[in-house]
C-alpha cells in the first residue's frame, strides 16, 4: 500500500481549499477554493473503496470480475450535482456584490457596508 | 495572503497541517473494504435489470436521493433565474464572431449534442445517465451561443417553451416518484419489465428517469449559462 494514493492527494487538496477559503481575501479565489474543497471529498470518497485491479461497477461479458464499490460513486453524483448548484448560485450573489460594491474583495466589501450602516 | 498579519497566516497554516495530519493518519486508505457496496453487487443486476450498477443504485434503491437532488438543481436554476432577471440587462453588441468559431460549432453541434442524447439512453448500460448527458448537450448550446450570439440561440430554441418543459418534466418525475406512495405501493421503479440484460429496453424504469433528469438537467444549464450571459454581455 503506497503513500501517494487518493485518499492522501484528497486530504492534502481539501487543506489547501480551506487555506484558501480562509486566507484570500478576493470572492472569486474564495469560490474557487470551495470548489476545490468539494472536488478534494469527491477524490477521497471515490479512492476510498477503490482497488488497484478492480473495474467499473458495470456488467460485461467476463464473471467474477472484482468491480469496484459501486454505493461511493452514486453517492458521489449528489456532491457534483450539489456543487454545481452552490457554485452557480454563490456566483449570482458575487456578481450582484460587485455590481453594488465595484470591487470582489471581501474585506473592502465588509468596511463599505460598515460605513453604509453609520451613515 | 496580501495585507493579513503573518502570525494569523503561520497559524492558520500550522492549524489546517495538523487536520491534514490527522486525517490522513485516522482515515487513510486501507484497500477495498466492500461492506455497504457488496449487497449492491450481489443483487443489483437480479433487481433492476441494468447493466450499470451506479445507475441502478442512484435511479432505483436510492431513487430519493436522486429527486432531492434534483430538487436542489432546480431551486438552483430557480435563483440564478430570481435574482438575474430584469436587472442590468444593457444590451451589449456581440462580439462579431469569426468564420472558424461559427463553422467549428456547426460542425461540432449535431456530435455533442447526439453525444449526449446517447449517454442519456444508455445511461443504464454504459457509464453516463441523466446528469452527464443532460450536461454534454447544454455545453453544446453553449458552443451555438459562443459563435451566435446567446439571444439568437434563445430565439431559435424558444426558450419560453423550454422552461415550461422544465418545470413539466420535473413535475412529472415528483408525480412518477410520489403518487404511488400514496396508493400504498412501492414507488414506481418497477414501471417497466427489466427485459434482457445489456438491451436497450433493460432496466426497467431507469430509462424513464433518465430521460427526464437529461431532458431537466439540459434546459436546467442552458438557462443558466444564458441569464449569466445576459446580465454580463455577450462572452
Amino acid at each position: 500500500m503506497q503513500f501517494i494514493n487518493g485518499v492522501t492527494v484528497g486530504i492534502v487538496l481539501f487543506g489547501i481549499g480551506i487555506l484558501g477559503l480562509v486566507l484570500r481575501r478576493d470572492l472569486i479565489i474564495k469560490l474557487l477554493s470551495l470548489g476545490l474543497v468539494n472536488e478534494s471529498v469527491i477524490l477521497c470518497l471515490v479512492s476510498l473503496n477503490a482497488r488497484p485491479d478492480g473495474v467499473p461497477p458495470i456488467v460485461y461479458a467476463e464473471k467474477g470480475a472484482p468491480y469496484v464499490d459501486p454505493l461511493p460513486q452514486a453517492l458521489v453524483l449528489s456532491a457534483i450535482v450539489i456543487n454545481f448548484a452552490i457554485l452557480a448560485l454563490a456566483l449570482v450573489f458575487v456578481m450582484l456584490l460587485v455590481e453594488r460594491y465595484h470591487t470582489t474583495d471581501s474585506q473592502r466589501i465588509e468596511h463599505e457596508i460598515q460605513q453604509e450602516e453609520h451613515r | 495572503m496580501r495585507n493579513f498579519p503573518l502570525g494569523m497566516a503561520v497559524f492558520a497554516v500550522i492549524l489546517v497541517g495538523c487536520l491534514c495530519g490527522v486525517l490522513i493518519g485516522g482515515f487513510g486508505y486501507r484497500g477495498a473494504v466492500d461492506e455497504a457496496g457488496a449487497a449492491y453487487l450481489l443483487r443489483a443486476v437480479e433487481d433492476t435489470g441494468a447493466a450499470n450498477m451506479v445507475s441502478a443504485i442512484y435511479l432505483n434503491y436510492r431513487l430519493y436521493d436522486t429527486l432531492f437532488e434534483l430538487l436542489v438543481f432546480s431551486v438552483a436554476v430557480l435563483g440564478v433565474r430570481f435574482y438575474l432577471v430584469g436587472r442590468n440587462e444593457e444590451q451589449v453588441g456581440s462580439i462579431p464572431e469569426s468564420q472558424v468559431v461559427r463553422t467549428s460549432a456547426d460542425l461540432l453541434f449535431p456530435p455533442i449534442l447526439l453525444l449526449g442524447i446517447y449517454l442519456v439512453l444508455f445511461g443504464h448500460l454504459s457509464p453516463g445517465g441523466g446528469f452527464s448527458g443532460g450536461v454534454i448537450a447544454g455545453t453544446g448550446l453553449l458552443l451555438c451561443a459562443v459563435a451566435l450570439g446567446a439571444e439568437v440561440v434563445a430565439r431559435r430554441f424558444h426558450e419560453g417553451i423550454l422552461e415550461r418543459l422544465e418545470w413539466g418534466v420535473l413535475l412529472a418525475v415528483i408525480i412518477l416518484a410520489i403518487f404511488p406512495v400514496a396508493m400504498g405501493r412501492v414507488p414506481l421503479t418497477d414501471l417497466l419489465p427489466t427485459g434482457r440484460l445489456g438491451q436497450l429496453g433493460s432496466g426497467g424504469s431507469i430509462l424513464i428517469y433518465n430521460g427526464l433528469i437529461g431532458i431537466k438537467v439540459f434546459i436546467g444549464t442552458w438557462v443558466i449559462i444564458h441569464y449569466f450571459m445576459r446580465h454580463r454581455g455577450e462572452i
